[in-house]
């Protein structure tokens, strides 16, 4: 078999898998077991991709291949997997088979629909990842939208449909316009001579050759074009203030929407950040960069005050998902390795962390029927397993060295520490503030919850069901089984970061050339040098983009080294 | 094996020990290992402490006293010079003497804990929780890089968390820890500010600055490549050792972090009596001891003045306190004061030195008043205690030797001493060349050696309170007294071994090991410091005789006998003193521990809460609001082209319908059927026609 036939093996699977669920008879027994192994079947195939990928080439787009489908227009299904997205994947694939077990308990109806669902999703996640195409990518980033939008509008809590519709709008949105921007890149291309570089000059979808578009675009349109960017992917991050669908959403999802959504679909926002923003519109990534750092900051703090006077636990880690994801911006537009390299880490880290936590959350939900902190309490004294994992997850969220949070905080604060040439020390000192706060309010949530005087009160006042029903038993096997490779992941990514750090090295300087040597003085483009500062006014002005493309060319203006 | 690796095993042992035994504690159920559990962590403890001990022996027998450092790469910097963040060892003389220190106090409280614990429904846990602070807190004197400090700095406050929330069921419990624990984490933010200059400047190379070629030496040549010199240095070195000693601060509870520590006893007394002593406190001033090569003039005049203030405050909030363990929490804090003050003042040594002394008499009180509230049925107020000295003398002798310890006892008119006598009085001495040097304050320089030295016989008058007060005197509480009873020897023996140190820690050879660790800095950075040879003969015992300490020997005598003449009889004349008029508010505000928990509530807690529920409010109504007014206004907008879709756009085809509709209706009666009028219309229109065409070609030129 071709080793290019291994990515869309991955994303085909849990389709497949999906698929086949219809057949089953409708018991539950069956369904179950059916996801189950489906998600591990995908889990797999992944972990066979990790074995033949060559890590001495992470940068390289490797197995990469492309299925045609409009070719005249340029349109065609282009993969491949580099060291951020197998990551990236990795950690999907091994979330989805968690989350399926997980769900065991917590979904008592309509057993074909949702699992079903969750492998379209896992699918659609996957997609985003390996696409090397933007339309492609497009499609998969879309994708992930109806399957979401099924499972909180079903399965969800008491507001789950204006939940849903809200979360589905929101994010339609904002990626519409990131779709204007991608082709507005792409027909720019086609106006480009085919000299300028390989795949210049015509309609192609290609992800790499419209870097080289946007790159030659003009100040003011790469503004723009970052601009769309922006409004789809910030929106899905979220950064702060177009973040509010994010609460709604994940308190009214089912546990395994949440951890889903925590775990991977955050990630397409950061992810699209990093794969587009900064590679295509270096130009304007630098000089907005410092707002989108405020932005960040500003929402790592905003947010953290918000998680202080929550009531509903759900609704304070998902919250608390919008800080974190803060420094993960604010990493990234640190614009150096150690910023980006923390940035990618966070992703990770983030990943399973909080999607233990909204795991967490969810087995008390099942016993308690109940997220109101004030309902219940003390949980260590009957709960001692659930405890220490509570305890554990909050740890690795916080930011405990030795956990994986640490690494991941440290790193983009540092970054964006010591870029002075775009963010700075102000910018990661306030952000720290963001550590303190993240501390009182996760261990008031703690205190409140796990510790202090047992609370079994159940459903909050006013609901006929007061009390009733309310179960204490601690977790089974199954729930263990759940949590522990989660808490594994959080423990070995603490103490051995330089497994996922190292590989991401020489992706990272990849993706991080273009803005780095606008950044040291002038090197721009395909090795065009600009020398002077006049030059740089003289580009800012909004001149016709062919006619700019020729000034890049005319030789008079090239520095010599 | 060859002595230096065999040092560097023996120390990696005695830092992994206490963690295999809370693996094997925590992990293994409560059936597999509950009573087991306490001499497990004790016995495995012990073993860390020999190998510390013999790794101790072994340095001493070296000749080649460079450090021993391995470093091993943790997190990758790429494009730096360093390549790495280090984690790793670092073993020098002043590691091993901390080493030694912090196993044998360590092992002391697990054994003291197998009594006091002893029918807690998590006692397994407990001592769970113990090992890994003690792991964390080696980690810390392990570290050979500020990376790795800070990684078991961090542990060290999850781990104090754990422990001083162990009851986490009472609600003081909980809310101390927590207290604790942000406490810190606000120091925290300071030490990685202070990280993040040196990592900008450095490029990640923050090794300790003992480890030769390590961070001092690249910040010498940062410092010089941007014009500067040692003896000049630039203000973001100034701010860096101001940013990393503020996580001192929190973790070794000085001005203005301080409130967390007194809070902390909430925990259990074991607890209170090894954080007191040789873990967490201990780190803060082991931190800016590791980081004294960087710390410029204007960071040590910084430090010293935290420390100056810290110890005066302490001391007299310790005058009034009432809970025994309250009197030895202000105490440590005014200890830990002392040893700030004396690392600010260039007092290096005896502020380590100190840090080890204080470490063995402050854990034996704690321990001593663990006993007594153990055998008082967990009262901790001493105004029902009183004469309790007899029902256990044991306890009372260790106390009373701790008490002379503290106080800095020496014969009179001589230099003998028990340990803190040396310690504490080295410290001052330091403190008096820094009021000396530091001309450019005038005569508030002054102010440095004039408040340890007034501090030092307050000290000895509140612990001669407390000891009176407890030990002395009648019973005050019949009830409380008929029941007291010697505790088991699981608790008195490491009470009687740490009295035994606390009196003969200065014939040890640590002060010896510390002076050597003591870093060679070859610049002028700290010239002004009088570094030891400076002062002559100033740092051996005999440099007493130089000081007030003729004095010092009758001063401190007549300050015991008056603290305890006055409270022997228990409260009645501090009654009669704190009710004059004036002393009362004096008394109120230093009772109030100065209001700085209600000013901290108030600003700082109930300010960042309002701001929360303010924000949260905005979240919901505002920014939210936008989104919902967008959709309302998408809405509007809906309904708006519908209708217009409806009565316009629709309508228009319609009205064209109808048009069509009604003309047909008026043509319609046109259509009549018969011919006459058909024809009548015809010949009409040809008329018509022909007068037309008529006209036109008559008019046409």
């Amino acid at each position: 078999m071709q080793l290019s036939m291994l990515i869309p093996m991955m994303v085909v699977l849990p389709l497949l898998s999906g698929a086949a669920l219809l057949l089953l008879p409708s018991g539950g027994k069956a369904i179950k077991a059916h996801a189950l192994i489906g998600t591990l079947a995908t889990l797999g195939v992944s972990l066979l991709v990790v074995c033949r990928f060559d890590w001495s080439e992470s940068q390289a787009i490797q197995m990469a291949s492309a299925i045609g489908w409009v070719e005249g227009f340029g349109l065609s299904f282009g993969f491949g997997i580099d060291a951020i997205s197998l990551w990236l994947v990795l950690l999907t694939t091994v979330l989805m088979p968690l989350v399926v077990l997980g769900s065991f308990s917590s979904v008592t109806h309509r057993f074909k629909e949702f699992y079903g669902w969750l492998m379209v999703l896992e699918a659609a996640m996957i997609g985003t990842f390996v696409a090397t195409d933007l339309i492609f990518f497009y499609i998969c980033f879309e994708f992930t939208l109806v399957p979401l939008y099924l499972l909180i509008g079903v399965f969800g809590g008491t507001q789950r449909l204006r939940a849903a519709k809200m979360f589905f709008l929101y994010t339609f949105t904002g990626s519409m316009l990131t779709f204007a921007g991608v082709l507005y890149v792409a027909w720019f291309n086609t106006t480009l001579p085919w000299t300028l570089f390989e795949g210049a000059g015509r309609w192609t979808f290609d992800i790499r050759t419209l870097y080289g578009s946007a790159q030659a675009m003009s100040h003011g349109q790469q503004v723009w074009v970052l601009i769309a960017l922006l409004s789809g992917f910030a929106v899905k991050v979220p950064l702060f203030p177009v973040h509010t669908w994010l609460p709604l959403a994940h308190t009214e999802a089912p546990t395994s929407g949440s951890v889903i959504l925590a775990g991977v679909l955050l990630k397409l926002g950061t992810y699209g950040l990093l794969r587009f923003a900064l590679p295509m519109t270096p130009w304007a990534v630098v000089t907005i960069g410092p707002y989108i750092g405020a932005f960040a900051v500003a929402g790592i703090l905003y947010t953290a005050l918000i998680c202080w006077v929550q009531k509903d636990i759900k609704k304070l880690i998902a919250y608390s998902s919008v800080s974190h994801l803060g420094f993960c911006v604010l990493g990234m537009f640190a614009l150096n390795s150690v910023g980006v390299g923390g940035s990618i880490l966070y992703m990770i880290n983030h990943g399973l962390s909080t999607g233990a936590l909204f795991l967490c959350v969810g087995m008390i939900y099942e016993r308690m029927h109940t997220r109101e902190m004030s309902r219940m309490g003390g949980l260590a004294r009957i709960m001692p397993v659930w405890a220490f994992f509570m305890v554990f997850f909050c740890m690795a969220s916080v930011g405990l060295p030795g956990l994986n949070g640490f690494v991941g905080e440290f790193l983009t604060l540092m970054g964006a520490f010591v870029a002075t040439d775009v963010l700075g020390p102000a910018y990661a000192a306030i952000a720290g503030v963001g550590m303190i706060l993240g501390a009182i309010y996760v261990l008031y949530m703690v205190g409140r919850v796990v510790f202090g005087p047992v609370v079994t009160l159940g459903p909050s006042l006013g609901d006929p069901s007061d009390g009733h029903g309310v179960r204490t038993d601690d977790l089974n096997w199954r729930e263990i089984g759940v949590l522990s490779p989660l808490a594994v992941g959080c423990l070995w990514l603490g103490l051995f970061p330089t497994t996922v750090l190292q590989t991401l090295e020489a992706p990272i300087e990849g993706i991080i050339e273009p803005t780095r040597s606008i950044l040291d003085g002038g090197v721009y483009g395909k090795g065009v040098t600009i020398d002077s500062d006049s030059e740089r006014i003289d580009r800012d002005s909004d001149f016709p983009a062919a006619r700019r493309v020729l000034v890049l060319f005319d030789t008079d203006r090239i520095a010599q080294p | 094996m060859e002595p230096r690796q065999l040092i560097e095993t023996l120390a990696v042992a005695a830092l992994f020990a206490p963690l295999f035994s809370a693996a094997c504690i925590i992990l293994a159920t409560r059936r597999v290992m509950f009573k087991s559990a306490g001499v497990l962590a004790t016995g495995v403890m012990a073993g860390g402490f020999v190998c510390s001990v013999v790794a101790l022996v072994t340095w001493l027998g070296l000749d080649d006293t460079s450090p021993i450092v391995t470093n091993i790469g943790w997190i990758p910097i790429p494009g730096s010079e360093a390549g790495w963040l280090y984690l790793g060892v670092l073993i020098d003389s002043l590691t091993v003497a901390i080493l030694a220190m912090v196993t044998g106090i360590s092992m002391l409280v697990h054994l003291y804990s197998i009594g006091y614990m002893d029918g807690d429904p998590r006692y397994n846990r407990f001592f769970g929780y113990l090992s890994l602070f003690t792991f964390s807190m080696l980690g810390i004197v392990l570290a050979n890089s500020l990376l790795m400090l800070f990684v078991f700095w961090e542990l060290v406050g999850l781990t104090s968390y754990l422990l001083i929330g162990f009851w986490f069921e009472k609600r003081g419990p909980q809310l101390a820890c927590k207290k604790a624990f942000v406490m810190n984490r606000i120091g925290d933010m300071g030490f990685l500010v202070g990280f993040g200059i040196l990592f900008a400047k450095l490029g990640g190379n923050i090794l300790l600055p003992a480890v030769h070629g390590g961070m001092f030496d690249a910040i010498r040549a940062a410092v010089e490549a941007e014009g500067y010199s040692m003896a000049n240095p630039p203000m973001w070195l100034t701010m860096a050792g101001i940013g990393v000693f503020f996580g001192a601060i929190g973790k070794s509870a000085q001005f203005p972090l301080h409130t967390w520590l007194p809070d902390a006893m909430e925990g259990p007394t074991p607890v209170s009596s090894i954080v007191h002593s040789a873990t967490m406190v201990a780190a803060g001033v082991y931190l800016t001891a590791r980081i004294y090569p960087i710390l410029t003039p204007g960071a040590h005049l910084f430090i010293a003045t935290i420390g100056l203030i810290t110890l005066v405050m302490a001391a007299c909030m310790a005058l009034v306190m009432t809970d025994i363990k309250r009197v030895l929490a202000y105490s440590t804090l005014s200890q830990l004061g002392y040893m700030v003050l004396g690392l600010g003042a260039g007092a290096y040594s005896f502020a380590l030195f100190h840090l080890i002394t204080h470490a063995f008499f402050k854990c034996c009180l704690f321990q001593c008043s663990g006993s007594v509230i153990h055998a008082a049925h967990h009262q901790q107020d001493m105004r029902y205690y009183g004469g309790l000295g007899r029902k256990m003398p044991i306890t009372m002798i260790c106390y009373g030797i701790c008490t002379l310890a503290i106080a800095g006892a020496s014969l009179p008119f001589t230099s003998i001493g028990i340990s803190g006598f040396y310690s504490k009085d080295g410290i001052i001495a330091g403190t008096v060349n820094y009021g000396v040097a530091m001309q450019s304050l005038g005569s508030w320089g002054n102010l440095f050696w004039i408040g340890p030295t007034v501090v030092a016989y307050i000290t000895v008058f509140y612990m001669a309170r407390s000891f009176a007060l407890t030990f002395l005197g009648e019973p005050r509480d019949k009830h409380l007294h008929e029941h007291a009873h010697e505790v088991p020897w699981t608790m008195t023996l490491p009470q009687v071994c740490l009295a035994i140190m606390a009196v003969i820690a200065a014939t040890l050879p640590f002060l010896k090991l510390i002076e050597v660790s003591e870093p060679a800095i070859g610049g002028e950075a700290v010239a002004w410091m009088q570094p030891t040879e400076a002062l002559g003969d100033a740092h051996n015992p005999g440099m007493h005789a130089t000081h007030a300490y003729l004095l010092h020997g009758l001063g401190w005598i007549i300050m015991l006998v008056l603290g305890v003449v006055m409270y022997r009889p228990g409260m009645k004349y501090a009654e009669k003193i704190a009710a004059i008029p004036g002393i009362n508010l004096l008394y109120h505000w230093a009772h109030n521990k100065f209001f700085f928990d209600e000013l901290y509530d108030t600003i700082a807690v109930g300010v960042c809460k309002l701001a929360a529920t303010i924000i949260a409010l905005i979240d919901k109504y505002l920014v939210d609001g936008m989104v919902n007014l967008a959709g309302w206004v998408t809405r509007q907008l809906a309904d708006a082209v519908g209708l217009f879709d409806q009565r316009v756009v629709d309508g228009a085809v319609n009205g064209a319908a109808a048009m069509a509709t009604s003309g047909g209706q008026i043509l319609r009666s046109t259509q009549t059927g018969r011919v006459r009028a058909y024809v009548l219309f015809l010949f009409a229109s040809a008329t018509v026609v022909t007068l037309v065409v008529v006209t036109v070609v008559l008019v046409s030129p």
